[in-house]
Parts: structure tokens; C-alpha cells; sequence
């Protein structure tokens, strides 16, 4: 008797809190990409389950207040960020999915760069054909190199771009005289011994890009050109590896903690710089500073600058999962990113998000939004590096065996040293 | 009665320890992978020259360095409370206010503790700042490195300022079950007030001290958040090492990572039996 | 001598709660607080209250005391039965069961974690609500049965048997008899169950598939994000529900020490 009452009340309370999914009655056919107004028809009153890495307080609330805004007033869609504290956790999911063979899974959209890519690429995750169909990909310049290639892999039908990015440093004006400032590895090298401890960077790994691009750099410098690096050749790796290796021991004692300890993220870094640890600090955003200081990460007198060159410079991309439950909504969604006004609301530090356009401004055709995208730039001031200077430096990224050649060399022969 | 907690204890324990096992023998099913082999507890293995193979050791010399000192110091700690503050008492309990006072401690999970202990200890945190202030140190590379430092200093920190309290609240309760009449026929018979201490109060307590610092350990050994918090790239615990391992993008490296979940937990098991064994020894010995 | 050593204590378990307590509130309410400044600059409650009013750490705040709520019932509901049976009930193989419910007190949960995700994904569960609640009794069904049966082994059945001899039914042995004398030991085995709960991360991050965002969760995303401020706000309300959770069943239980587990 208590024993059925307890099973009851289990049952009860099992039924109260389970968000299972129905039984799956047999899905209607998808719209076909070329029909997008049937795509929209489609998507009204879904829920896209957008996955991306929710680290910063800024660009969620930037998401949410932008396109979960849009989103919902404009095609009745619900935005559902979904915040992960590193991206290949989504990849986690998925290729846990497919084990299970689960399908409708739980991811719609996902905002994702690089080794993600191939790896849900490598393990035939990712739903294609699409990027193209999008109305607003006429605003993409897909005959782009830079764009075509996510961390030297073929970002074919699979990827729609949302932003871009380039590797910059910070320093603070009122600490550091700007003619003080190194301007490349070698000069940084310098800087670094002359001022014993007051320089770091992000230790490279997965999920922490922008020390592995710190690293790709000082590859670039050494051999000479950033462009012999975007096709993999082991000879060529092995040829000029040990020198990268010299060059980074020979800045390991100079570095904060003697280069027995480096951030782990990008904000750590903002926050040892902030607090006086070190002089500067790193970034991927358009806006240099900008949008760190409105966040309250630096203080008001932090500025972007780059070297003179070997600076990479990225797309970044949103991809559909193969089962994704709601796929009309992420096609939407991922169209939306690509609108202008969008494109030149997150380009401005004070919305947030920082990062720079991923359309190509010289194809959009409307007067006005061409003014608006023209004027957002020029509104990025002070903290932010000089659209020229940037432009001098940029150099793409290597190709994506360097990735982890890179990571795991670094850890056996900087890290741990002998 | 017992059925659906041993089900849900017992069967979702036993089903999920089956499945670390299976896939640390490299039992991948999603990239093809079917037959069973020891090849990522090889990998882990000094001179297999893989990535685990150099990482693995260490990362196992560490956790054992990190547990081993954590538990060691805050049973030291609890102890020496109980020793100074309440050892001079005939019948040792708790002064008043205190033990509500120790159980809101427990209010901090690990995790905000450690966030915390990094504000607060940090090159550049409010200590150092004080300093600063006193004009005892000049910039915040003077203040000692406490935080994300290759000894595990900071994570030892965490856990002994977390720990001390469940220890004292352990051997308070103990006390305040048992020690009233022991502590009374003690003084009847004319033992010093130490000598209550050695012969009533320490035996009273030990057992559960040993229970608590058995338990404390196993959980430090396997913690994840605040290692991966507080704690370097190199040396890492062996959890953040798995769970990296884990997650990495070359798939492969899940097994290895399942393996080093699998070892930790096998070496907490061990350590565990080794220590009931000889509490139980201690006890049939006295008995 | 002694007074000053008790002074010790006070101090000690005053310093661990006050400081931590100091230290977010100072971080939470004084945005852009840097090296080497003493105090921040201005304290303001803007910061703190833009935190509470965003919809997601008010997702995550509702999440975290549903998930808390639904494992400490169902804890109670399971665990007490259990207890009883292991109290009371003559029992084969004891000791096996004692150490089954033993064993996830010291095996780590990483070693378990990781299984356990695919497990549940096989069943459907990972990623949702009820899942996440499955997983936290994995951990906190022992500490609430062996609670409640250390308290139960004090309990004298004898009352039963007197309110039964002078004529009261099942159900009125349990309503009038049971129930009020186990009272204190379900009040502590449910905060136990809360607290750890409220505190989980590790099962809460791999189970719930970055899907469950709980306020550790949230809590362990923001430590990469590092914006001390938020970060200060988001430790405030974690601390906040369990600390007035033990105010309140101190209140109600007053004295004896009781030990919540080391997680």
C-alpha cells in the first residue's frame, strides 16, 4: 500500500518534470532551400536551440537582446540560447547523438569555429547544402579565400559566416607609451627580457584559439611569410618547428611566472592585464578595446594596436547539425545574422559583441544600410586599431593539421620543457 | 523497501562504471571502432612516447600531492582545534553559536569557494591589494604566487579552508554523542585533564576522524571544478586530465580519457579498502 | 587561556563566512575594481540588479530550485523507506547493500560521469530536467539514507506498538506516531539532499548536456568569461537559498551538530 502510493507520487513527480520529447509522429517533409517562404512559414512558432559558447556576459545579453528580439517579433521564432563554457562541448553532444543514433537531437544552430568544424565535419554531423540558399548570402563574398576556408578546411555548403575576426593586441595608454609598443615577435621578445614578467599569453589548446594563433604568428615571422603555411607539409613543419620552439624558450623565462604558468582563456588574460600583472592583454574583436571597456573587463584607457605583420585574421561561422530538430528556424536564424542593421549593431562596442562584419559591405546595394555599415565603423574610436593598420597586417590562418601539431608541441616542448 | 534506492544507486552506478570500462577498452562504436583493447592503458604508460604516456604520471603524482596534503592539513587543523579550544574543558562540547555558525560554511559549494580563495589570493587580489596599500609590497609580482601555481598550492588552499569545518563538525557531533560520561568516570577515577584528552577524548575521536579524512581525500582525489579552477596546465589532476582527454577533438583520445576516469576511480577504491582494513584491524586488535 | 582559544574558533568560522560573503558583495556591487585600488571606486546596485532581472540567471536561479526541490523529495520519498528497512528489517546481506550505497560517497564522479552520459543517452534522459534529477540521487541517496537510518537507530518503535495495542490503524500509527517522531531526522536528511544538490556541477554539466544551465553551471562558464563582477553576483545567489535554507532548519531543530557530507 505505501509502496504503490510511493510509486505513484514517482510517476507523478517523474510526469511533472520530464521535457522528453513526444512520440515521434512522422515529420512532414521539409521545405525545399529554394522556397523560402515556405522555410519562414515553416519556422513560426519553433524554438531554435541555439548552442554557442556563453563565457561572456556581454554577447548573451547582445544575442538575446538583437536576434532573440527580432526573432520573435519578426517571424515568431523563440530564441533558446544555450550557453556552454567551450564549444566542443556541443560537438560533444552531437557525436553522442550519433552513438545513440538520436534523431531529432537537441541542437539547431551552432556557433562554431575551426577544429569543431572538422571534427563534425570528419564525423559527417553537419546538414549542407544551404548556405547559399540564404537570401541575404548574396551580401557574402564566397569567392573570398579567407572566407571559403575555416582554419584551412573547406567550409563548402556546411557554413554561413556571422562575423569576423582579427588577433590583436591591448595595452593600456595610461601605463605604456604607444612608441613603446613592439611590433613584432622579435621586437616583443626584446620587450619582454627588458621588462622581466610583465607579458603572457594564452596557453594554446583546444578551446583557446587565440593562444595557438599567438604561437602561429611567431611561426610566420620565423619562416618568413604566413603564405607557405596554408597547405600541410610535414617536411616543412619539421624544417622550421624546432626554431619556433627556440623562440618561445627563449621568451619563457622573461614571461609572468617565468612561463611556468599561462591564462587559460582570453579573459583570464583581460584580467591579469586590468590588474596590473602584465602589460598586455589580447583580443579578436573589431572593436579593439572597445568593447571590454564598456563591459567593465579593462580599464577606459586600454587600446588595440598590432603588430606590423602576421596578424591572422578569421571568419566565423554558424553550422546546422544533421539532426537538427528545428531546422527551418535555424535557416532563418542564420539569415537574420547576415542582415545589415545586425551586421552593424555587432560591430559596436556598446552592444557587446565586438566582432567585425561578415558580409562584404561593397555588395550590399541598399543606400541606407550600405551609410549605416559605413558609419558603425567609423564610430569604433579610440580603442580601436585603424581599419588601414589592421588591413596591413592581416594574414590568414595556417592549415588545420598545424592545429594540433602546434597544441601538442607546445605542451611537450614549452610547458613541460625538459 | 530498499529496492528502488539500490536500483537507482546501485543499477545507474553499476550501468555507467560498465560503460566507462567498455569504452576505456576502446569499444567506439561511432568511429567504427568494435574490438576490445588495453591500447589507451598502454598509452598511458611512460615511454609508449603518446601525449597521455607524459602527462598521465605526473598528473597522478600531483592528485595524490594535492589530496594527500589537503586532507592531512585540515585533519591537522580540526584537530588542533578540538585539542586548544575544547581540550582543557572536562566535558568537551561545542560553545554555543558555533556549530550553526560551521554548518553555514557549507553553504559554499567548492566551486564559489574557490572563486573566493582566487579573488582573494590572486597576485592582484584584495590580500595583495591591502598590501599595496600598507606599502608592503610594490606590484603584484611581489605578492607570493598562490594561485595557479605548479604546486597545487592554491587548489591545497581551497580544499583545507573547505574541509576543516566538516571535519570539526564530525568530531563535534562525536563528542557531543559520546564524550559525557566517559569524560565524567575519567575525572571520578582522577585523570588530568590531558589525560582525559590522550585516553578519552583522541580514541573517541579518531574513528570518525578517519572516516572524514578517508572521505575527504576520495573527493579531492577525483575533483574536477576546483582543479580546473584554480590549478596550471601542467601538472593537472587526474579529473581535469580525463575530462580534457575526454573532450578533445581527436576522438581517439576519449578512450584514454576513459581509462585515466576509470584508473582514478580504481585507485580511490584501493585506498578506501586499505583504509577500512586497517580500521578494522585497529578495532579487532583492541577488542 | 581557553577563552582566547575558543575566541580562536569564533574567529575562524566567522572569518569563513563573513570574508567570502565581503568579498562577492564588494566585487558584485563595485564594477571595474582593479589592482591596486583598496575599494572600488563606487559601489552601486545597478550591477547586482541587472544580473537578477536578466531572464537567464533567472532561468537558471528557477532551475537550480526546482532541480533541488525535485531531488530532495524524491530523496526522502526513497531514502526514507530504504533507511527504515536497513534499521529495522532483518536483512541478508547487509553489508553488500550497506557498501553499494557506500560507494558513490567515495568513488569520484568523473570516474562514473562519463558513463553515466552515455547511459542516459541511450535512455532518452540526458539534456533534460528529469535526468539531471536521476543523477543528483546518485550522490545524494546515500547521505540521506545513511542520515536517516543513524537517526532511526535512536528511535524507539515502541511507541508504535503502544498506539497500535490501544486500537489506532495503520495509517494512524504512521500519521499521529511515525511521522511526527521521524520529523527532525526527514528535516536534516532534506537539507543534506538540498545542499548537495544546489552545489552539483560536475553531473549537472555532463548530463545535462550544456541543456540544464543550473546556477553552477552558469556559475563555471562565466569563471572562462572572468568578469569578476558578474561573476561575484552569480556566487552571491548561489550561496544565498542554501544559507537561509540552514539558517531556517537550525532555527527549527536548534542545537546538536550535524554533519552535512564533504561534498
Amino acid at each position: 500500500m505505501y509502496q504503490r502510493s510511493l510509486l505513484l507520487l514517482l510517476c507523478l513527480m517523474l510526469a511533472a518534470c520530464s521535457n522528453t520529447p513526444a512520440p515521434l509522429a512522422p515529420l512532414p517533409a521539409p521545405a525545399p532551400l529554394d522556397d523560402w517562404e515556405r522555410i519562414v512559414a515553416d519556422a513560426r512558432g519553433q524554438t531554435v536551440n541555439w548552442y554557442m559558447w556563453g563565457g561572456s556576459e556581454s554577447i548573451n545579453s547582445y544575442v538575446d537582446q538583437f536576434y532573440g528580439t527580432a526573432l520573435q517579433e519578426r517571424y515568431g521564432i523563440t530564441l533558446n540560447r544555450v550557453p556552454v563554457s567551450d564549444a566542443v562541448l556541443a560537438v560533444d553532444q552531437l557525436l553522442s547523438e550519433k552513438e545513440a543514433g538520436i534523431d531529432p537531437g537537441s541542437i539547431d544552430l551552432i556557433w562554431i569555429n575551426g577544429e569543431n568544424f572538422a571534427s563534425l565535419k570528419q564525423a559527417d554531423m553537419l546538414y549542407g547544402g544551404w548556405n547559399q540558399k540564404l537570401p541575404n548570402s548574396v551580401l557574402v563574398d564566397y569567392t573570398n579565400p579567407a572566407l571559403i576556408y575555416d582554419f584551412g578546411v573547406p567550409i563548402e555548403t556546411f557554413e554561413s559566416p556571422w562575423s569576423s575576426a582579427q588577433f590583436q593586441f591591448i595595452y593600456d595608454s595610461a601605463r605604456t607609451d604607444p612608441a613603446d609598443l613592439p611590433r613584432s615577435y622579435a621586437a616583443l621578445l626584446e620587450y619582454a627580457c627588458a621588462n622581466q614578467g610583465r607579458f603572457t599569453y594564452i596557453a594554446p589548446g583546444p578551446g583557446a584559439f587565440q593562444g595557438t594563433r599567438f604561437v602561429k604568428g611567431a611561426l610566420f615571422e620565423l619562416s618568413g611569410g604566413a603564405e607557405q603555411w596554408r597547405n600541410f607539409d610535414q617536411a616543412q613543419w619539421e624544417q622550421w618547428s624546432p626554431q619556433l620552439w627556440a623562440y618561445l624558450n627563449e621568451l619563457k623565462p622573461c614571461l609572468w611566472r617565468t612561463g611556468s604558468a599561462y591564462p587559460a582563456t582570453e579573459y583570464e588574460l583581460h584580467g591579469l592585464f586590468a590588474n596590473r600583472e602584465v602589460d598586455y592583454s589580447i583580443t579578436q574583436s573589431v572593436t579593439g578595446a572597445g568593447a571590454l571597456i564598456a563591459e567593465g573587463a579593462v580599464p577606459e584607457t586600454a587600446r588595440a594596436f598590432v603588430f606590423n605583420d602576421y596578424m591572422i585574421g578569421d571568419y566565423n561561422y554558424v553550422a546546422i547539425p544533421r539532426n537538427a530538430p528545428n531546422r527551418a528556424a535555424a535557416l532563418v536564424l542564420a539569415n537574420l545574422l547576415l542582415e545589415p542593421e545586425f551586421q552593424a549593431a555587432q560591430i559596436l562596442p556598446e552592444n557587446g559583441f565586438g566582432l567585425g562584419y561578415g558580409i562584404d559591405v561593397r555588395k550590399v546595394t541598399d543606400e541606407q544600410d550600405r551609410a549605416t555599415l559605413e558609419a558603425a565603423m567609423d564610430r569604433l574610436g579610440a580603442p580601436a586599431t585603424p581599419p588601414a593598420e589592421l588591413l596591413a597586417a592581416l594574414v590568414p590562418d595556417a592549415a588545420p593539421e598545424y592545429q594540433s601539431l602546434i597544441e601538442e608541441g607546445w605542451r611537450e616542448n614549452v610547458l613541460i620543457g625538459n | 523497501m530498499l529496492a528502488p534506492a539500490l536500483v537507482i544507486v546501485g543499477g545507474l552506478f553499476g550501468a555507467s562504471l560498465w560503460y566507462s570500462v567498455l569504452k576505456s577498452l576502446g569499444y567506439l562504436p561511432f568511429i567504427g571502432q568494435f574490438q576490445i583493447t588495453l591500447e589507451a592503458y598502454r598509452n598511458l604508460l611512460p615511454g609508449s612516447g603518446t601525449p597521455a604516456s607524459r602527462e598521465f604520471l605526473p598528473a597522478l603524482g600531483f592528485t595524490l600531492w594535492v589530496s594527500g596534503a589537503a586532507t592531512l592539513l585540515a585533519a591537522a587543523g580540526a584537530l588542533g582545534v578540538v585539542v586548544v579550544g575544547l581540550g582543557r574543558t572536562r566535558a568537551p562540547h561545542a560553545p554555543r553559536g558555533i556549530v550553526p555558525l560551521l554548518n553555514l560554511t557549507l553553504a559554499f559549494p567548492h566551486l564559489v569557494w574557490a572563486v573566493a580563495i582566487a579573488l582573494l589570493l590572486a597576485q592582484s587580489g584584495v590580500l595583495a591589494r591591502v598590501l599595496f596599500q600598507l606599502g608592503l609590497i610594490a606590484t603584484p609580482a611581489d605578492f607570493p604566487v598562490l594561485i595557479r601555481d605548479p604546486y597545487g598550492i592554491g587548489i591545497i588552499i581551497s580544499y583545507t579552508t573547505k574541509l576543516i569545518p566538516f571535519l570539526l563538525l564530525m568530531l563535534l557531533a562525536t563528542l557531543h554523542a559520546q564524550t559525557d560520561d566517559y569524560a565524567a568516570a575519567a575525572a571520578t577515577l582522577g585523570a588530568s585533564r590531558w589525560q582525559t584528552l590522550r585516553y578519552v577524548t583522541l580514541p573517541l575521536v579518531l574513528p570518525a576522524l578517519t572516516a572524514g579524512m578517508l572521505l575527504g581525500f576520495a573527493f579531492v582525489f577525483g575533483a574536477y571544478e576546483v582543479p580546473a579552477l584554480l590549478g596550471v596546465q601542467f601538472p593537472r589532476m587526474l579529473a581535469v586530465l580525463a575530462l580534457d582527454f575526454f573532450r578533445n577533438a581527436d576522438l581517439r583520445s576519449r578512450a584514454e580519457g576513459m581509462a585515466i576516469s576509470v584508473l582514478t576511480g580504481a585507485i580511490v577504491l584501493l585506498v578506501a579498502a586499505v583504509a577500512y582494513a586497517l580500521t578494522a584491524r585497529r578495532t579487532a586488535g583492541h577488542g | 587561556m581557553q577563552r582566547g582559544a575558543v575566541g580562536c574558533i569564533w574567529l575562524y568560522a566567522l572569518a569563513s563566512v563573513l570574508l567570502p560573503l565581503g568579498l562577492f558583495g564588494l566585487h558584485a556591487l563595485g564594477p571595474r575594481w582593479f589592482f591596486p585600488a583598496l575599494l572600488p571606486d563606487s559601489l552601486s546596485l545597478e550591477p547586482l540588479l541587472a544580473l537578477i532581472g536578466n531572464p537567464r540567471t533567472q532561468a537558471a536561479l528557477g532551475l537550480s530550485a526546482q532541480v533541488a526541490l525535485l531531488v530532495t523529495g524524491l530523496a526522502v520519498l526513497i531514502g526514507y523507506p530504504a533507511a527504515r528497512a536497513l534499521t529495522f528489517a532483518p536483512l541478508v546481506g547487509r553489508g553488500v547493500i550497506l557498501a553499494v550505497l557506500f560507494l558513490p560517497t567515495v568513488i569520484p564522479p568523473i570516474a562514473i560521469g562519463i558513463g553515466l552520459n552515455s547511459l542516459m543517452l541511450q535512455l532518452g534522459l540526458a539534456g533534460t530536467l528529469i535526468g539531471v534529477c536521476i543523477v543528483h540521487l546518485i550522490p545524494v541517496l546515500p547521505y540521506v539514507i545513511l542520515t536517516l537510518s543513524s537517526m532511526l537507530s535512536r528511535y524507539d518503535r515502541h511507541y508504535e506498538e503502544q498506539a497500535q495495542v490501544l486500537g489506532a490503524g495503520a495509517w494512524q500509527v504512521w500519521w499521529l506516531v511515525t511521522l511526527p517522531m521521524s520529523l527532525p531526522a526527514l528535516a536534516v536528511a532534506a537539507l543534506f539532499a538540498f545542499l548537495i544538490s544546489w552545489s552539483e556541477y560536475l553531473f549537472t554539466a555532463l548530463i545535462g548536456g550544456g541543456r540544464v544551465i543550473t546556477l553552477p553551471v552558469l556559475l563555471f562558464a562565466l569563471v572562462a568569461g572572468g568578469n569578476p563582477t558578474t561573476l561575484a553576483g552569480v556566487a552571491l545567489l548561489i550561496v544565498a537559498v542554501p544559507m537561509l535554507a540552514i539558517l531556517l532548519a537550525s532555527r527549527l531543530l536548534g542545537g546538536g551538530p550535524q554533519v552535512v557530507g564533504v561534498r
